[in-house]
Parts: C-alpha cells; sequence; structure tokens
C-alpha cells in the first residue's frame, strides 16, 4: 500500500475489526461538515471503502518516546464498491466533496478542506482502477513524494521538493559556489589577499602598540630609541594591509559581476525551456523579480557579505589566539564579556529585522499606490477621487514615518547602551590589566595592545550576529533561482521524435480531457477531426475550451487524457520545433516584442528580406497604417515603444503568420478586437492565407465562420454539434439558436449577417 | 453634488436585483446531502449558494444559483430566514467557505521564505492542532478590517482571527510581525 497513513492509524482502522492487509491505498483528510473539523481517514480496499472519523491528538507517556501521537475514533463508515456509483469531485471555495452519482441521483460521501483534493483525486483514480480491472496503484504518484524524506513534513507545495526543516543551507551555498568555478585564479587571488589583509590588520597593534611601546619607547627594549625606523615599519604594515585590501576588492569586484550574469542567463536560458503550464502557475508571479532581485541578492552577500565572513571569522580567531598568547588570564576575562555581547547584538538584530520587514512591506504598498494613481489616472480625476487617493497615500505613509521613527528610537537607544557596555568591558580590562602592569606581571605595551584587539573583536561579533539572516536570505534566493534551473517542463521533446517530410494537416482529437487545475475540467472527452486543407468552425460560449483546444493542439499543454494527432501521429510524439513551425496560431492575445514594427513581423523569420516583410504586411492590411507611423517600418514598439491599437497590433500578428507560412492554421478570435470595417478588411487577407492549409478558426461572430467546411459547437468540454453552417442550421440545435441570436442583435443595429 | 447623487439612486433603483420572495421558498436537504430549493411551482433540487460579501458582510445578500449557476434569486439577509431554514442555508455557506477560527498561535517559524504556523482551530467550541504553511505573507496574511485577521495557507485552506484584540498576548506577539 502505497500511503502516508501512519501505523497508529492502520491500526486504529484495525481496532474497527477491519482486515487492514486488505488496504491497497488510504489517505488523510479532514472534515469540515456539521462537528467542524475532525481527522477522518479514507482506505481503500478491491471490495470496500472505509472512512473514519475521530480526533488526532499527542500525549505525553512515561517510555522512551515521551511524546505520542494517538488516535481516537468516533464514527466509522462503510462503504461496498460495488453498491458505489460514478465518484466524482466538486471543488467548492475552501472545501471539496467526494460524491456518488447513481441512477441520476447524486450524494456527498464526504466533504474535506481544499488542501486534499489532490489525495481524494488520487483515491478516485484507485477506485476507477480497482473497477477497470488493473492494479489499483497504476498512474498513482506516490505519496511519499509529497513529504519531506528526512522528516517526513509535507512539503509547502507539492511541485517545489523542499523541505525548509531540512534544507541543508551548505550544501545550497556549496552548489553556488560553484559558479565561482571558471573564476577559479581570481577567487584563490581574492582569498589570498583577503587574508593577507587580515594578517596585517593584526599585526599592525602588535607592531604599533607592543613593538613601539616595549621594544623602542622602553630602555631595555631591543630598539631603543629607534623612533623614525619604528614608525616607518608601523606605516610600512599599515600601507601593505591597505594595498591589499585594494587588490582584493579590485579583483572581485571583476569577478562577481560576471559570476551573475552567469546565474542570470542560466535562469533566463531555463525559462525559455520551460512549458506554458508553468508561466501560468501560481508560483510564477514574481518570475521577473527572480531573474533580477533574487540574483542581486545573491551578488550583494557574495560581494559584500561573504568576503567579510572570511575576513572576520579570520580576524576573530587570529585575534583570539593572539590574546591567549599575550596574556591568557585577561583572555578569560573578554570569554565572560563577549558571549554577553553576542546576545545584546542578536536580539537587537532580530527588532532591526521586523523593523526592516514593516518597513519593506510598507514601501511595497506605497510604490503599488503610485503605480495605481499613475495608470488609473484618468479614472482618479474622472470621479474627481484625487483628495481620495493623497489620504490613501498618506495613511500609509504615515505608518511607514511611525516604523521608522520607532526604528530611528531603538537605534539611538540601545546602540549606545551596547556600546556603554563594550566601553564598560574594556574598563575592567584596563584596570585589571593596569594592576597587572603595576605588579610588573605584564608591560605596559601588552596591555595596550590587549585593549587595541579587544575593540578589534567587536566589529566581527556585531557582522556575525546579523550576517547569519542574510546567508539565510541569500540561500533563499538561491533555492527559487536553482527551483527554476532546475525544473523539469512539462512538455518534453520526445526520446525519438517523428520527423515528417511535408505535415499535410488531418488532426483528429480523440476523447480529449485536460484541466488547468485539480477538479476544475476544461475539456471532458472531446472528439474533433479535421480533413487535411479544410476549415473548421468552432464555435461556442465563452470559456468552453475553445482556446484550450487550440493550446492543445500546438502542444503548449499536454493532454490529461485522450489524444491529438497530426497525420495520423501523435502530436506528443513529434518533433516539437516540426510543429510549432507547422502551426500558426492567431490569438486575440497579441505580444509584441520590443523592437521595431520589422523585427516583429520578422520574428518567425528573422531572414526574410525587407520586400517580403512589405508583402506579407499588405497581405495583413497592415501597411497603411505602418506608413502612416513617423517612422514607418522602424517604428519601436512593445514595452516603451509607439502605442498601437488593438486592431493595429492584430494585423501585425497576422502579418507575422503570414511570414511564417504554417501548414495549419489556427485563428483564435482573430479579430474579436477590430471594428467592422478592419474586420472585413482582415478576412480577405486571412482567407487568401487559409487557401490550401487546414485552418481552425474560433469565433465568436459567427458570420465570419459561414464558409467553413465544417463547423463544430463547443458546450462545457464537449463536442455538442457538428456538421456544416445549411445542416446545422436545419437541425435546429444549439448552434441554430446562437446565430438567430447574433442576426437579431445585428437586425436591430440595422446590419446584416 | 446633490442631484448627481440622485440620479445614480434612480439608475440603481431601475435594475431588479430579483430577491427571493421568501413565503414561497423553501431549502430543504436531499437524501444525498444537497441543498434545494421548492420556489413557488419549481422545485431546484440542488442549489448553490455565494456570499455576494463572503469577507465584510457574509450574513447578507446570498446569491442562489440552479444546477446550471443561473442565479434564482437573492436572499437579502439571512436573518429574514426562519430557524430551521436558516440552519440549512448556513449549513450549505459554512461548506463552501469553510474558515476555520483561529483560536491560539503556538508557534510561528519563519523559514526559506515559508512562514510555519502551528494553529489551534475551530469551529463551535471543538479545537484542533493544525499545522500550516504560509508563503507571501505579504499577500496571504491579510487583515480584514481593523481587529479581524485571515491567513491563507498553501493548500489553500483559510483560516480567521476573529478579534485580534481576544487574541491571548503571546499569539498575538507571534503574529505581530506580519501584521500590517
Amino acid at each position: 500500500m502505497k500511503t502516508f497513513v501512519p501505523e497508529y492509524i492502520i491500526s486504529a482502522f484495525a481496532a474497527q475489526g477491519i482486515d487492514t492487509s486488505k488496504f491497497v491505498y488510504a489517505t488523510h483528510t479532514d472534515f469540515a461538515d456539521k462537528s467542524g473539523y475532525l481527522d477522518s481517514y479514507i482506505a481503500v480496499s478491491n471490495e470496500k471503502m472505509y472512512i473514519l472519523y475521530g480526533e488526532e491528538k499527542v500525549v505525553k507517556t512515561s517510555g522512551a518516546r515521551r511524546i505520542v501521537a494517538v488516535y481516537e475514533p468516533k464514527e466509522l463508515e462503510i462503504h461496498d464498491l460495488s453498491s458505489l456509483g460514478e465518484l466524482t469531485l466538486e471543488r467548492l471555495l475552501s472545501t471539496g466533496r467526494l460524491c456518488n452519482e447513481q441512477d441520476h441521483e447524486t450524494s456527498i460521501l464526504l466533504v474535506f478542506s481544499i488542501g486534499f483534493i489532490s489525495d481524494i483525486e488520487k483515491l478516485i483514480k484507485v477506485v476507477k482502477n480497482i473497477r477497470d480491472g488493473i492494479e489499483p496503484l497504476t498512474d498513482i504518484l506516490v505519496d511519499e513524494e509529497l513529504f519531506c524524506h528526512k522528516c517526513g513534513t509535507r512539503y509547502p507545495e507539492p511541485n517545489r521538493k523542499l523541505c525548509p526543516k531540512c534544507m541543508d543551507k551548505v550544501s545550497i551555498t556549496r552548489r553556488l559556489l560553484g559558479f565561482f568555478g571558471h573564476y577559479k585564479q581570481k577567487v584563490i587571488i581574492i582569498f589570498l589577499t583577503m587574508l593577507a589583509g587580515s594578517v596585517f590588520s593584526m599585526i599592525t597593534p602588535l607592531v604599533g602598540t607592543k613593538f613601539f611601546f616595549d621594544e623602542v619607547l622602553m630602555e631595555e627594549g631591543s630598539f631603543y630609541g629607534y623612533i623614525l625606523g619604528a614608525v616607518l615599519l608601523i606605516l610600512l604594515v599599515r600601507a601593505v594591509g591597505v594595498a591589499l585590501n585594494i587588490l582584493y576588492s579590485y579583483v572581485l569586484a571583476r569577478t562577481v559581476p560576471w559570476i551573475v550574469q552567469d546565474l542570470k542567463l542560466r535562469i533566463f536560458e531555463a525559462m525559455q525551456r520551460l512549458s506554458v503550464g508553468f508561466y501560468t502557475s501560481k508560483r510564477t508571479g514574481s518570475l521577473m523579480n527572480r531573474v533580477n532581485q533574487d540574483a542581486n541578492n545573491i551578488y550583494w552577500f557574495f560581494v559584500d557579505g561573504l568576503p567579510y565572513v572570511v575576513v572576520n571569522l579570520f580576524t576573530f580567531t587570529g585575534v583570539i589566539i593572539l590574546m591567549c598568547v599575550l596574556n591568557v588570564k585577561l583572555a578569560l576575562i573578554c570569554f565572560v564579556i563577549l558571549p554577553i555581547a553576542i546576545i545584546f547584538f542578536r536580539i537587537l538584530w532580530s527588532i532591526f529585522r521586523r523593523f526592516h520587514h514593516k518597513n519593506w512591506v510598507y514601501n511595497s504598498q506605497l510604490n503599488s499606490m503610485v503605480s495605481d494613481s499613475v495608470n488609473g489616472q484618468r479614472v482618479i480625476k474622472a470621479f474627481a477621487k484625487e483628495d481620495t487617493e493623497a489620504r490613501r497615500f498618506a495613511e500609509v505613509g504615515g505608518k511607514q514615518a511611525l516604523v521608522d521613527i520607532h526604528a530611528m528610537n531603538t537605534s539611538s537607544t540601545a546602540f549606545p547602551l551596547i556600546y556603554l557596555f563594550m566601553f564598560l568591558g574594556q574598563v575592567i580590562i584596563t584596570a585589571i590589566g593596569g594592576i597587572m602592569v603595576l605588579e610588573g606581571e605584564i608591560t605596559i605595551g601588552t596591555l595596550l595592545t590587549f585593549i587595541a584587539y579587544l575593540s578589534m573583536l567587536y566589529g566581527p561579533l556585531e557582522f556575525m550576529s546579523w550576517v547569519s539572516n542574510w546567508w539565510a536570505r541569500c540561500v533563499d534566493s538561491a533555492q527559487r533561482v536553482f527551483e527554476i534551473i532546475d525544473a523539469k517542463p512539462d512538455v518534453t521533446e520526445p526520446d525519438n521524435p517523428v520527423i515528417l517530410d511535408k505535415i499535410r494537416g488531418n488532426i483528429e482529437l480523440k476523447g480529449v480531457k485536460f484541466e488547468y487545475d485539480p477538479a476544475t475540467p476544461v475539456l471532458k472527452g472531446l472528439d474533433l477531426s479535421v480533413k487535411a486543407g479544410e476549415m473548421l468552425g468552432i464555435v461556442g460560449k465563452t470559456g468552453a475550451g475553445k482556446s484550450t483546444m487550440a493550446n492543445l493542439i500546438a502542444r503548449l499543454y499536454d493532454v490529461n487524457e485522450g489524444s491529438i494527432t497530426i497525420d495520423g501521429v501523435n502530436v506528443k510524439e513529434l518533433s516539437l520545433t516540426l510543429l510549432r513551425n507547422s502551426i500558426g496560431i492567431v490569438s486575440q492575445d497579441i505580444y509584441l516584442f520590443i523592437g521595431t514594427i520589422a523585427d516583429n513581423i520578422r520574428y518567425a523569420k528573422p531572414d526574410a528580406c525587407t520586400e517580403v516583410v512589405i508583402r506579407a504586411a499588405k497581405a495583413a492590411s497592415a501597411h497603411d497604417f505602418i506608413m502612416a507611423l513617423p517612422d514607418a517600418y522602424e517604428t519601436k514598439v512593445g514595452a516603451g515603444g509607439q502605442d498601437l491599437s488593438g486592431g493595429e497590433k492584430q494585423r501585425l500578428s497576422i502579418a507575422r503568420t503570414i511570414l511564417q507560412d504554417p501548414d495549419i492554421l489556427i485563428l483564435d478570435e482573430a479579430t474579436a478586437a477590430m471594428d467592422t470595417e478592419t474586420e472585413a478588411s482582415i478576412q480577405k487577407a486571412l482567407f487568401d492565407l487559409q487557401r490550401g492549409r487546414t485552418t481552425i478558426a474560433i469565433a465568436h461572430r459567427l458570420s465570419t465562420l459561414r464558409d467553413a467546411d465544417s463547423l463544430a459547437v463547443i458546450s462545457d468540454g464537449k463536442v455538442v454539434e457538428s456538421g456544416t453552417h445549411k445542416e446545422l442550421m436545419e437541425k435546429k440545435g444549439e448552434y441554430h439558436k446562437l446565430y438567430t441570436i447574433q442576426l437579431e442583435g445585428l437586425k436591430v443595429i440595422n446590419m446584416e449577417a | 453634488m446633490e442631484k448627481s447623487t440622485l440620479e445614480a439612486q434612480t439608475l440603481a433603483s431601475a435594475i431588479d436585483i430579483g430577491m427571493i420572495d421568501l413565503k414561497i421558498a423553501e431549502f430543504y436537504v436531499t437524501p444525498g446531502g444537497f441543498t434545494g430549493l421548492r420556489y413557488g411551482e419549481n422545485d431546484h433540487n440542488r442549489i448553490t449558494l455565494r456570499r455576494a460579501f463572503p469577507i465584510g458582510n457574509p450574513e447578507e445578500y446570498i446569491s442562489v444559483a440552479d444546477k446550471t449557476n443561473k442565479e434564482i434569486g437573492m436572499i437579502r439577509s439571512l436573518s429574514e430566514l426562519t430557524k430551521k431554514q436558516y440552519e440549512i442555508v448556513v449549513s450549505e455557506l459554512e461548506k463552501r467557505y469553510y474558515s476555520p477560527t483561529v483560536f491560539e498561535v503556538k508557534s510561528v517559524k519563519d523559514k526559506l521564505g515559508y512562514v510555519y504556523m502551528e494553529l489551534l482551530i475551530g469551529k463551535e467550541g471543538a479545537k484542533y492542532k493544525k499545522n500550516c504553511a504560509i508563503k507571501d505573507v505579504n499577500k496571504n496574511i491579510r487583515m480584514l478590517d481593523d481587529d479581524k485577521l485571515a491567513i491563507f495557507d498553501v493548500d489553500g485552506n483559510r483560516y480567521i482571527v476573529e478579534s485580534l484584540v481576544n487574541l491571548d498576548k503571546k499569539s498575538l506577539k507571534r503574529l505581530e510581525p506580519y501584521l500590517f
């Protein structure tokens, strides 16, 4: 049995007199009905389904394992699989229902909170497999894949196999350091110069204080009176230290940006490889930030963080050793003071982290408001809401100001207090050290050097107390970056792709089922076929699944069930490049890239000559409006470029497809954004484009599909009617109804269909 | 100004919301566990109830739709229903908008972009522990008004803190960094 149901739950089932050895699948859900939240477990054998409701508790025991989980069953339901009808899933807002459909009646078997929907989906699949007489767990994802192998924690996101509890920050940092591999020499120079710089920083007090006081100023010193020489030596030591620092900063600045550039490029390349589904999933909202912000987080940690971690750790260890060498007794007193300082710093930084977080959130809110206000200026002015918007801004700005005031107050109070405490430590060392000097236990040079070393410790201490948070943030950014780099596309090139010499364009969809979100099916067993060179018109209401079908044919997504074939070959077996080059889609979502109009038309064929570009534009009725623009074909479009109307963009998109010259053409509401006059001019271009190619045209205005060789009406994810315009009008079904409504509508505004 | 407000009222009042006449409406539970509505001469054996203002005003303006998702009408206020009818409607709404109340926040851990919470949740007296993970806390921990808080976890579950003022001090301190 593949499940993540713990053993004590299986025992709870057994305690009810159930033979648990027959279980083929079991899963945890909750029950959100009248009695509120209950831990319920649902198990399936080849004959029965068991639903056990109860309470799961953690209790203390006297044994070796002091805390154990126990389950108190409250109610058991047993259903014979043979007595159940078809099991279906109904998705509500924050709950779901497992339903039993039988004899045209539906009954609710179980209500659960939405988080368990994928578990229940699997359960339905298991029951279906049992009924189909195949291995029950066929095509069932192993549940364990959803849980951390080390600690059993459920992954926050099923697609992100990352357990934040167990995540090994060190291994991620190591992988990140792998990006430095190409720059080994420079990295070695950086580290050597950094370490050498630290050594020179550490010996500065030895030379500048101990040597100067004990060996130069004291009569018994070896270099008594050699002041000029001593000063030059001090200067030399300091100058070498500074020179090393300059050298390492210089090499670092010339290395890290290239590493970050490599990282950004890797992310960008990975993003090109991923399927459309990745971009439409919930977690892709901040993809652009990932390329820039996360890479920058990593950049700053490696420029401003990691090198100083190394320097500070080295300095801290070196200074401690030197202090012990100078005088163990004084060093031991320091070891009492230091931990207290560490605790102070940690508390302070955790407080500041909260302030920074709040500040960051308010800042984001203010930025959004500015953006809202800029984009919505027309509406704001139309409704005379300038003052209201200013008040909203002032409200959030005021909150941010309060956070800043708190942060500054805390900073201006806490830091002087901590520094006072550190000074106190120094005073204690001075007092005890002074007594030791008077008693002749240590020299005055040793005491002054010791005090200098003590002050050298505070910097690394302060740094190390907050750098761990910085490191955590960097690792988090790195994890998100690696998530993209490591992501596997849903739609992949087959191992041995079929390459057809020429695509004729016979398309067939058989029992196609597809859903973007679990339990929200879009296509529910769609059957369709188009003969090569013919035109199929698709009709249906918004949300019926028409555009989804177009996306599936172009393999932007893969079907969940059923198959799509082109010239008898399943699209999953065809070469992706061949497939995509053979299909041209003119859709309602037009995207123009940053560049000139000519670049955008040339997108499918970058080597197309100017004359061909103009010809394509003319064919798409785009030439006239392009020539009316000051820079004509060299007009910059896309983000920050010339504003074009929906109809103009659409014409460019058609020109782009004309240049692509595909074997199969999909027109997905291609003329939806245009006025009737423009539509009429483009219809001719589209008609020329369709000639001799298999065309699937999706349109709301049915008049544009009248000449199609055949028509299919899609409703609720299925084809409900098909035939020619004439046949469907005679049938007086769904198509007739839609057509008549549109015709009546057009008559009202004195137009003919 | 006054004139335009009056015009707006006139315009708005020209639209009929289509309130359900509760005198001829009877909500009932089907043997399969669904909610049905006998409305005049029509019997809708499976209806969908939706709140127009699920967060700010969950007891008013409830849309009643039939099996095909076509709206039959709206209930202006649940308080207009009889006790029995109220229970049936609220029970169905609770199933759709199941949002357990948070009684206590036992622990909060912020790790690598996710906030892990151990909550004591429940409804109507029964309390249960629940571990949940929240990402994008700025989006998924939301103040609904000055005192009410909603938490949305990565699984799509939602939890409500009915009153921050009435929450114990420790819980409030744990939530404090995420309240905006």
